[in-house]
């Protein structure tokens, strides 16, 4: 479903990205973990062209998304992105921060979109906070609201950028099992994350990154009982 | 929910602006003095039995020359204003009755915004190079007022003291032969008076006619007629250059002369009898100078309110605009903005605002009128502000606003005008109300233009009543008042936009 080739980023000189080829199948769940300043949140954001590659190609079901001439906000209205910080539209109730996309950018009427945003509310157990302002949820209230607003467009894929790392330890189960009933639907997902013991039950695969480089991908099992590169096990055995 | 509250917001915005407009058509208070006087017993039509329009230009704060009728209609009345009636009524002409500063009379004949002038102008030599004169129909002689306590005069007397005189006036220029007088030239009449009385200073020259008035209305000056030779130059009615009416006006005006009509006029308004003194303590503050003049004046809000509205509005929009080039990242664009900043920053909002008025009809051959002048005028160089505060207001929003509505797919315009512009509004909110009550305050500028605003409107008071301390007391309150209001609305509308906190 997505192809990567030869993918590199540089930020001026520092070189964020050193050549990734990959694939993603549809319906795979993807676990990207690595060490801090490895690129993957920078890999994440290229999947939807938040940051644009220097080289290589990223091609979704065969359209080259890094083509210039490709209409990349048709392109990512398929693709949901969920935020380390939520980012939700501080000025809008829970409800108008779901519905604003589906009635602006896919012209849906207000009450479908409407129907569509209870349901999903339902989905993430916050309908009673339909008419709440963002500054009345907590972090974890707020994650979900704004996993709900990706989720409201219909997107095929979902990048999730740290989704728990801004959240209060209590809160971080709550939005992972949010994630994880998701995956199990048969979205297609990428999800960087620290949460290790989430990445081994809920991934198919695992990306190990370093240094701009995709350096492991393989079954979790595998990863967290044999990893391949000494590089993997010693991240390992500094985060478990 | 926020978004049908800020669609009330602007739509309640939009019916106060169609509503002002359309008072606007119906009392026509933009341009003080388009009345049009319909010329009588035009029996001697010469103009292919067709009715043109003429426009005089004229400064209305010279009783009993011209001056603002406040009391009354509101129209302009007086010595020069009568002529000009009987002449074009001879000739079959129909009359309008532009009002301006003194300073602007020349540079409006110049650019055909009017076609003929009579504002007790002198015809000067320096004159003659802009403009064609017809004949003299008034010759008033150089007057010394000065304080009774302190009385001067004769020319030699004053020598080594501070004369006032009007910027512009023939007095002006003779006054500049004084030896040893120290000049203080002032735009307005009552400013003279003003500065006598507070003793600023020792003498002012006016003509004849003026220091009769002047003095009238204030026992304690006194007046001084200066030998006739002095004022060599009598009035005239000022023409385009080579304009094709000026010989057949002096036609008329021979007659006025030889048929006893111009001795009639002039008798008119110049009675024999000196008025009786009726104001009794002329140091006092007295109030009741303004009673009859305050529907007049306050007539004048709604002029004041309307130019601010419409000047804020454009100034917000293309102020937006603006904000928008800066933050575009295309080189062209952001250069652009960055010098028109500079540019307008960097000039006095005077200086635009009567180049706007006057270059416009001699470059663009539009006759712009003086509201538009002075919105566009204000608009443009409180953009130039606005644009700085509206783009630190587009920078505080949190980036990560804008990478989720783009990864949502959302457009840029609508990203910038739902998403990111209701979240800087609530920041630059408080910048944006002091814009607004400073261009409420500076709007006073237009008056120098003739847009009839309050300050327009005080300084027809003041030349009528002599009286300038009570009527600037009086328009500096409902100045005040007027921004108390802005201010508390801007405080509920804050109010409203903090909700989602």
């Amino acid at each position: 479903m997505i192809n990567v080739t030869d993918l590199t980023k540089s930020f001026g000189k520092n070189q964020v990205l050193k050549g990734i080829t990959t694939t993603i199948d549809r319906g795979e769940v993807v676990a990207l973990i690595g060490p801090s300043g490895s690129g993957k949140s920078t890999f994440l954001r290229c999947l939807n062209m938040l940051e644009t590659p220097t080289s290589g190609v990223i091609a979704i079901d065969g359209t080259a998304i890094t083509d210039p001439k490709t209409d990349i906000a048709r392109v990512r209205q398929r693709i949901g992105m969920v935020f380390q910080h939520f980012h939700l539209f501080p000025h809008m109730t829970v409800m108008d921060n779901i519905t604003f996309a589906p009635i602006q950018v896919k012209g849906l009427p207000r009450e479908a979109a409407q129907a569509k945003a209870k349901e999903l509310l339902a989905r993430v157990g916050l309908l009673d906070k339909a008419d709440s302002y963002p500054s009345r949820l907590s972090g974890g209230q707020k994650q979900r609201v704004a996993i709900a607003r990706s989720l409201a467009m219909e997107p095929d894929i979902m990048l999730f950028d740290e989704p728990t790392s801004a959240l209060d330890p209590e809160m971080v189960k709550e939005v992972l099992s949010v994630i994880r009933g998701l995956a199990e639907t048969g979205m297609t997902m990428l999800i960087v994350t620290h949460e290790m013991k989430f990445a081994r039950e809920a991934a198919d695969t695992i990306y190990f990154l370093d240094q701009g480089k995709l350096v492991e991908r393989t079954e979790p099992e595998q990863f967290f009982t044999k990893p391949q590169s000494e590089r993997a096990a010693r991240f390992l055995e500094q985060v478990l | 929910m926020i978004r049908k509250k800020f669609n009330r917001i602007y739509l309640s915005l939009i019916l106060v602006m169609l509503l002002l407009l359309a008072l606007g058509q119906a009392v026509p208070l933009g341009q003080e003095s388009s009345s049009t006087a319909h010329a009588e017993g035009a029996a001697t039509s010469p103009m292919d039995g067709q009715k043109k329009k003429l426009i005089l230009g004229t400064s209305a704060d010279y009783p009993p020359y011209e001056s603002v009728d406040a009391k009354n209609s509101g129209e302009i009345v007086g010595l020069d204003i009568d002529i000009a009636k009987y002449i074009t009524s001879q000739l079959g002409y129909e009359l309008e009755i532009a009002n301006m500063d003194f300073n602007g009379l020349i540079a409006s004949l110049q650019t055909g915004r009017v076609d003929f002038v009579m504002s007790a102008m002198s015809a000067t030599e320096d004159r003659k190079k802009n403009v064609d004169f017809s004949d003299i129909y008034y010759a008033a002689r150089n007057t010394i007022v000065s304080k009774k306590s302190a009385p001067l005069e004769t020319e030699a007397s004053l020598a080594g003291k501070r004369v006032g005189t009007q910027l512009g006036s023939t007095q002006d220029l003779y006054a500049e032969t004084i030896e040893g007088a120290s000049l203080k030239k002032l735009n307005k009449i009552p400013d003279l008076i003003q500065e006598l009385n507070s003793g600023r200073i020792d003498a002012a020259i006016v003509e004849d006619a003026v220091a009769l008035e002047m003095t009238s209305l204030n026992p304690d000056l006194v007046m001084n007629f200066l030998p006739a030779e002095s004022a060599d130059n009598g009035y005239a009615l000022a023409f385009p250059k080579q304009s094709p009416i000026v010989a057949e006006f002096n036609g008329v005006l021979a007659d006025m002369k030889a048929n006893g009509e111009l001795d009639r006029i002039v008798d008119k308004w110049f009675p024999d009898e000196e008025k009786e003194s009726n104001s009794l303590l002329n140091l006092n503050i007295d109030f009741s100078v303004l009673k009859g003049y305050i529907p007049y004046i306050l007539k004048g809000v709604y002029v004041t309110l309307l130019f601010t509205l419409v000047s804020a509005l454009f100034g917000l929009v293309w102020g937006t605009i603006l904000s928008l080039f800066k933050i575009s990242g295309i080189k062209p664009l952001e250069w652009f903005a960055t010098a028109y900043t500079s540019v307008f920053r960097g000039t006095p909002l005077l200086v635009q605002l009567t180049i706007i008025y006057y270059a416009t009809p001699q470059i663009f051959h539009y006759d712009i009128p003086a509201l538009m002048a002075a919105g566009l005028a204000f608009g443009l160089n409180s953009s130039a502000y606005l644009s700085e505060t509206i783009r630190g207001g587009i920078m505080a929003v949190d980036k990560g606003q804008r990478e989720a509505a783009i990864a949502l797919g959302v457009p840029y315009r609508t990203m910038m005008l739902r998403i990111i512009f209701p979240q800087a509004l609530r920041t630059i909110l408080p910048a944006l109300v002091n814009e607004c009550v400073a261009l409420l305050k500076e709007s006073s500028l237009v008056s120098v233009i003739g847009v009839a605003d309050l300050m327009r409107r005080a300084d027809v008071v003041r030349s009528a009543t002599f009286k300038s301390i009570e009527v600037l007391l009086f328009i500096a309150a409902i100045y005040y008042v007027l921004v108390l209001v802005l201010t508390a609305l801007a405080h509920r509308l804050e109010r409203r936009l903090r909700r989602s906190d």
